[in-house]
Parts: structure tokens; C-alpha cells; sequence
């Protein structure tokens, strides 16, 4: 996780728990090898969305 | 360890000695020139090597032969492809290959609140559409030219990272990690209210450019952050605003969130290069406020005064005028060079880079010579 | 009557606010031409003011760009009730961001100080080619053509229309001024200009010392 998301504030970024909350349908899968893998297609996106910008 | 392991891993050293203080073996040196230069080096197409990246390996092949540096030579650049599929306006080629940054207004003075509400909202919904035409219009359409342009670079950029692996592992450069990120005034007027833009707000509204300051913070440090912070390596930010602010304006303004975000990313343990552009003489005494190693590259000001003021505390670099190496004799560039070394090697802390990239190359000119004798002097006069 | 002195002093401090309420309030009394003649000259003065503070380090450029911003405005306000008078021009200028560059913000500067110290000024915009300088020159035969760049590439480019101007036979009937961070001394004299400058403020003093 990089830093700074805990206050991203955006119905377009989502830290891992905020996307766990909203996907039950995860619950009792192995999350310990989901949760890098959507966090890092999540950070992915930012950065490249970002670099637009730069 | 055959010799180019060892000499990655000697060149390796002597940059986590320079980031931590440390006199390094040697004055540690990255070549200015960057990639369009290299293309029209090897003679080169620029449009046609940017779009079929598989005629750059040569490309840096060559560039990296002939001009000593310790890091390699092909920083940051922009790669045209998938600029192109998002319809970019702010980003575009030029009639002679070169990618270029016309000056653009992405985000409307009447929509600082939303942004402040929301600034990755206000990005997606808001600013990227107005600045990308292909990211304006039907949802399917705007999805299917995200996920072509997001390919697309993540393709390319693979292949320059090939490329990149290949001129290590045959030039034994340091391999070092970079992130970019800006400070928040400056990507407020970057692509979202244009240098001219802000230079009104400031005046028309500084509360507002205050605000948004603080509320685009967190994304500037998430963007700053390297995959892991203790890797070796830095977060470039490039500086823009500052030396065309009044003192009050920047104290108020542009200074603030800019240490916030040094300090932040310093907390994290990650070393930090700030590109010094134009003149910041009269702000020295607040440079000096920022964190210990804290790398700062200049273009213009007195290296007397910054090796004086900020040689103890922080990590110097820049300085050398590439208008020389365009105008001077072999003999003028080298002594200029020797001046510096003079004036900035003694007791560490120093990193020989120019005060700017070179982007162009005239074939006729002295550019390639001079830049090559500077870098060969360097190198034999910069060690401890 | 707008009191001239306060709208200087206001043009000088920046003062959005009173400049556009004064000039709002001026126009609506359906003045003449020679008046609103002496309001213009009230700004330009007031500009003279801020290049003053721009060259004792008071005003930086991002005070420039508003102030040049200002200016405009003001005198798109004035456009209606200015027209009909003739204006006396003290010279022409042809100005241009050279081939390759896109940065306009010290060429427009610079532009707008020559306007307001009543230079007829055409502005060829960025990225402009040799051809395109000796086009305009032709033209309007100006007395002086000046040359922005802030790229290194700038240098290059300000060479080749030199050398275009020279091929067209006009080297010799202009006088060039160059302006930019990229430009110096040794720079001039490779491009063959006649002078240089890094200060818009100091470029319109040489402008103005080549028409007296
Ligand atoms: C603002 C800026 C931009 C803005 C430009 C906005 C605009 N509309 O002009 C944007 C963000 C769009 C931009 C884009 C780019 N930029 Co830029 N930019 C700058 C920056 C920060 C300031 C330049 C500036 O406007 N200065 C303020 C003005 C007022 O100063 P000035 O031009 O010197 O003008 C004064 C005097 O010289 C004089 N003057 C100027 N012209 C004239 C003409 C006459 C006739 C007279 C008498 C006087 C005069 O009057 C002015 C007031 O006193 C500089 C940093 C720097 N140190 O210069 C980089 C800089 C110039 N940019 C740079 C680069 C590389 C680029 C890009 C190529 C980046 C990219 N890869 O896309 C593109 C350019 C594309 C292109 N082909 O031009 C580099 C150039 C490096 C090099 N080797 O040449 C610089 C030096 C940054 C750096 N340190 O690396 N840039």
C-alpha cells in the first residue's frame, strides 16, 4: 500500500477494506492473496490517472 | 561477480552513500542528455522510434557507449502511444517527434469548491474529460479508450524496462527505483489552472488555492511514494511556481503543503530529489528547513552560497549551463566544470547533473564534444 | 470625472477591483475619445509602475502575467469608446516565440508592455518559423522584430531566422531584439542579434532607445 489513501476521499478509490465491506461474496475465500492483488490494480490505476496529469 | 555486477554494485554504493550522507568513492554523475537527444544521436527518426519503441535498443545502446554516466540515461520520458488513444490535449507530438506540453486549463476557477470537495473525483469526472476527448463522452466509448491507452503504456513501458535491463546488465549502472509527484501549488497550475491561470488566483482567491492545496496533499504523497520506501532510489519532484511568487505569496501559498510533503515522504524513509528550476536564491533560508539529505538539483543561483547554506545538511546538484556546451569551446565547458567540482565536490554531498536536460541535438553543433569531455572529466577529477 | 492619479496608483498595486470599478463607472458617463485617451495613458503609466516594482524584485512574474492580464481587460472595456480616435504610435514591433517553443508567458509580457508604452505590436504567437518572421516583416516592415524562447532548441531556431531574414534582404532595414532564460551574450553574438535580455522591462528601454 502506498501512502495517503486512508484520506483519499473518492467514490473512485478503494482501500481494500472499503472494497471488502462491499464484496460479501469474498468472504471465506484466501483474501491474504486477494487483497495485494486488487490493492494493486487499484494503485496502478491512481498512478497512471495521476501521471496524466503530471 | 563478473566486472559489470561489480560495478553496479560499486556504483550502487556510492548512491546510498550519497543519499545518506556519506562521502561517496566518487562524485556520482547522470548524463543530461535524455532520449530524443539519443534518438537523433544514432540519426535517427524521433516520431518513428517513440511509436516502435523496438528501434530504441540500439538507440540506447549507443547512447550509453559513448557518454559516461552512472545511472542510466533514459529518466522519465512520454511515450506517445497511448496519449494518442486518449485523445490528449496537454501532452502532444509536435511536427518534428518531439512530445511537447502546451499550456492548458483543466480545471475553471468556478469549480475550485468541487475540486476541494473531492480532488480525484473532481480528476475523473471533471478534469480528464475536459483535457482528454477521449475520455469525454459515452461511458463504453470512455472505457474502451481507458483500457486501450492503460494497455498500452503498460506494454510500453515493459519494453523501455527491458531495455533499461539490458544497459545495466552491460553497463553496470546503479539501479535505482524513481516515483514522481509535484508539489501541491505547482499541480494546481501545472495542467489544472495553467501558469497563468494561478497567477490570478492568487490573487483573486487565495483561500480557495490554499484549500486545494491541502486537499490534493494526500494524493501528491501517494504519488510520491516508491513501491517500497527503502529501496534505492527517490521521489522526483520538479519545481515550478516558486521563484515566480511573491515572498508572501509563497510563505502562504506554495510553501505549507510543499514541506508537508518532504516531511511526509521523508518519514517514510525515502530520499527525495527536488528539481531547483529557475532562480529560488531569495527562499534558500527555507530549502534549509527541509530534512536531512534531502537532494536538491539547481538550475541558476549562486553554488557558492547553496554549497555554504545547504552543503552540510542537504545533497547538491546541477548548476552546469548545457547553453554552454551549445556556445563554448571544449576548454570553457571543462573549466566550467572544474569550477563546480571545485566549489561543490569538497566533503561530499554532491551529484554531478546539469541544469537541465538536453532534449535536442543539433547535428552541426559542439553539443555531443563538449558534453562528452565534461562527463570524461568529471568522471577522472570527481574522486575523494 | 475618474480621478487619473488613483487609477495609476491602482494600476500599479494591482487592484482589480478599484481598476475595473473606476473603468465600469468611467465608461458608462459616454465619455469622448481624448478622455478615454488619457485613461489608457493613466494605466500604461500604472504599468510602468509595476515593471519598476518588477525590477527592484517588489513584483515577480507572476505579477507580470496578471498585470498584462489586467491591462487587456481594460482596454477591451475601453475598445468602444476609444474608436474613432487616432492613435500615435512611437513604433512597430513584430514578436514571436520561435520555431520549436511553445512558451508564450515571457513573449506575451513583453508584448504587453510594448503595447501599453504604444508600440504597434504583432504578435506572430509560438512555434513560429523563420518564413513566417520574414512573411510578417515584409509585410509590415517593422523597425524592430523580437525573438522569445525559453528552450535551449530556442538558440537554434532564433539562428535560422536570422539567416532567413538576412536571405530576404531585410538583416539590414530591422533591429532584433532576443528575450528568454536561454539567452545571453555569447548566445547573441552566434545569433547575430542586436541585443538581448532576460527583463521585458529592460528590453522595451533598448526598443525605445532604437525609435527616439
Ligand atoms: C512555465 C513553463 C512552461 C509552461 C509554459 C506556459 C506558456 N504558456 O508559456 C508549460 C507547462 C506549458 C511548459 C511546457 C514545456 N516546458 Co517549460 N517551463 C516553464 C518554466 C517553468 C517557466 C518559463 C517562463 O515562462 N518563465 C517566465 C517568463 C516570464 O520568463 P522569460 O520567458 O525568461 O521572459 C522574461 C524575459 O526573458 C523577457 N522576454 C521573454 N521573451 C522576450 C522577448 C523579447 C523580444 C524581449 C525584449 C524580452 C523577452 O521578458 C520576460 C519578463 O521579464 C521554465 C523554467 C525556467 N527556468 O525557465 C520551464 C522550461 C523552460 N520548460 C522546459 C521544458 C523542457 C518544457 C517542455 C518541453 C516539457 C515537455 N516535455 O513537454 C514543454 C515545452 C514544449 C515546447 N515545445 O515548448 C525546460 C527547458 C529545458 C531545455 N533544455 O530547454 C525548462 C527550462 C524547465 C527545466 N528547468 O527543465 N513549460
Amino acid at each position: 500500500m502506498l501512502g495517503g489513501e486512508d484520506k483519499m476521499d473518492s467514490k473512485y478509490y478503494e482501500t481494500w477494506e472499503e472494497y471488502l465491506a462491499q464484496h460479501p461474496e469474498l468472504e471465506g475465500k484466501p483474501t491474504q492473496a486477494i487483497a495485494p492483488k486488487i490493492e494493486r490494480y487499484e494503485d496502478l490505476m491512481f498512478t497512471f490517472i495521476m501521471d496524466l496529469l503530471l | 561477480m563478473t566486472d559489470v555486477v561489480a560495478l553496479t554494485n560499486e556504483r550502487n554504493q556510492m548512491f546510498r552513500d550519497l543519499f545518506s550522507g556519506k562521502t561517496p568513492k566518487r562524485v556520482p554523475i547522470s548524463n543530461p542528455a535524455t532520449q530524443d537527444f539519443a534518438i537523433q544521436y544514432a540519426g535517427l527518426d524521433l516520431a518513428e522510434c517513440q511509436w516502435d519503441l523496438t528501434k530504441l535498443e540500439p538507440v540506447y545502446d549507443k547512447f550509453c557507449q559513448d557518454f559516461i554516466t552512472d545511472t542510466y540515461p533514459g529518466g522519465s520520458i512520454r511515450i506517445p502511444s497511448h496519449y494518442q488513444l486518449l485523445g490528449s490535449t496537454p501532452i502532444i507530438m509536435s511536427s518534428s517527434g518531439f512530445m511537447q506540453h502546451p499550456e492548458v486549463v483543466g480545471l475553471l476557477a468556478e469549480e475550485y469548491d468541487q475540486f476541494i470537495a473531492s480532488p480525484y473525483d473532481c480528476i475523473i469526472e471533471t478534469i480528464l474529460p475536459r483535457l482528454y476527448t477521449e475520455l469525454n463522452g459515452e461511458p463504453g466509448k470512455v472505457a474502451m479508450a481507458l483500457a486501450k491507452a492503460m494497455r498500452v503504456h503498460s506494454d510500453d513501458m515493459a519494453y523501455l524496462g527491458t531495455i533499461r535491463a539490458k544497459m545495466n546488465a552491460k553497463y553496470g549502472f546503479a539501479t535505482m527505483g524513481a516515483a514522481l509527484t509535484e508539489a501541491p501549488f505547482d499541480f494546481m497550475a501545472d495542467f489544472l489552472r495553467s501558469f497563468k491561470g494561478i497567477s490570478g488566483d492568487v490573487r483573486r482567491y487565495p483561500d480557495k488555492v490554499s484549500a486545494a492545496c491541502e486537499a490534493v496533499l494526500p494524493l501528491m504523497v501517494k504519488k510520491g511514494t516508491l513501491p517500497n520506501p527503502s529501496m534505492l532510489g527517490y521521489t522526483f519532484i520538479p519545481l515550478h511556481m516558486a521563484p515566480y511568487l511573491r515572498d508572501k505569496d509563497f510563505a502562504a501559498l506554495y510553501w505549507p503543503t510543499f514541506k508537508k510533503l518532504i516531511e511526509t515522504l521523508a518519514e517514510m524513509g525515502q530520499t527525495v530529489q527536488l528539481f531547483v528550476e529557475n532562480d529560488w536564491m531569495r527562499y534558500l533560508d527555507y530549502l534549509y528547513e527541509l530534512p536531512e539529505n534531502t537532494i536538491m538539483r539547481f538550475e541558476y543561483g549562486d553554488p557558492k552560497l547553496v554549497k555554504e547554506k545547504l552543503g552540510k545538511k542537504h545533497i547538491v546538484s546541477g548548476f552546469y549551463p548545457i547553453t554552454l556546451l551549445q556556445t563554448g569551446t571544449k576548454q570553457q565547458c571543462v573549466d566550467k566544470a572544474k569550477e563546480l567540482l571545485d566549489i561543490l565536490a569538497p566533503g561530499g554531498r554532491y551529484w554531478w547533473q546539469a541544469d537541465k536536460s538536453i532534449i535536442n541535438l543539433e547535428a552541426s553543433g559542439p553539443v555531443v564534444e563538449n558534453l562528452r569531455a565534461v562527463l570524461e572529466y568529471v568522471h577522472e577529477n570527481g574522486t575523494y | 470625472m475618474i480621478d487619473l492619479q488613483v487609477l495609476t496608483q491602482a494600476v500599479g498595486d494591482l487592484d482589480e477591483k478599484t481598476i475595473l470599478t473606476m473603468i465600469n463607472d468611467f465608461v458608462a458617463t459616454n465619455p469622448s475619445g481624448e478622455d478615454a485617451q488619457k485613461v489608457v495613458f493613466a494605466c500604461q503609466q500604472g504599468m510602468a509602475i509595476v515593471g519598476d516594482l518588477f525590477e527592484r524584485n517588489e513584483y515577480y512574474v507572476g505579477d507580470l502575467i496578471f498585470a498584462g492580464e489586467l491591462l487587456s481587460t481594460t482596454i477591451d472595456i475601453l475598445k468602444p469608446v476609444l474608436s474613432g480616435v487616432a492613435t500615435q504610435k512611437v513604433g512597430s514591433i513584430v514578436i514571436g516565440t520561435v520555431q520549436g517553443d511553445l512558451h508564450d508567458i515571457g513573449k506575451n509580457i513583453f508584448g504587453s508592455m510594448a503595447e501599453a508604452a504604444g508600440f504597434n505590436v504583432y504578435d506572430l504567437g509560438i512555434d513560429v518559423s523563420p518564413s513566417a518572421f520574414v512573411e510578417k516583416a515584409k509585410e509590415v516592415k517593422p523597425q524592430i522584430i523580437g525573438m522569445s524562447g525559453v528552450l535551449t532548441l530556442a538558440i537554434d531556431s532564433m539562428k535560422s531566422t536570422v539567416k532567413a531574414l538576412n536571405e530576404a534582404g531585410l538583416r539590414d532595414s530591422v533591429k532584433i531584439i532576443i528575450g528568454g532564460n536561454p539567452v545571453n551574450e555569447d548566445a547573441c553574438k552566434q545569433i547575430g542579434a542586436d541585443a538581448f535580455t532576460t527583463n521585458a522591462a529592460e528590453g522595451l528601454k533598448t526598443c525605445q532607445g532604437w525609435v527616439k
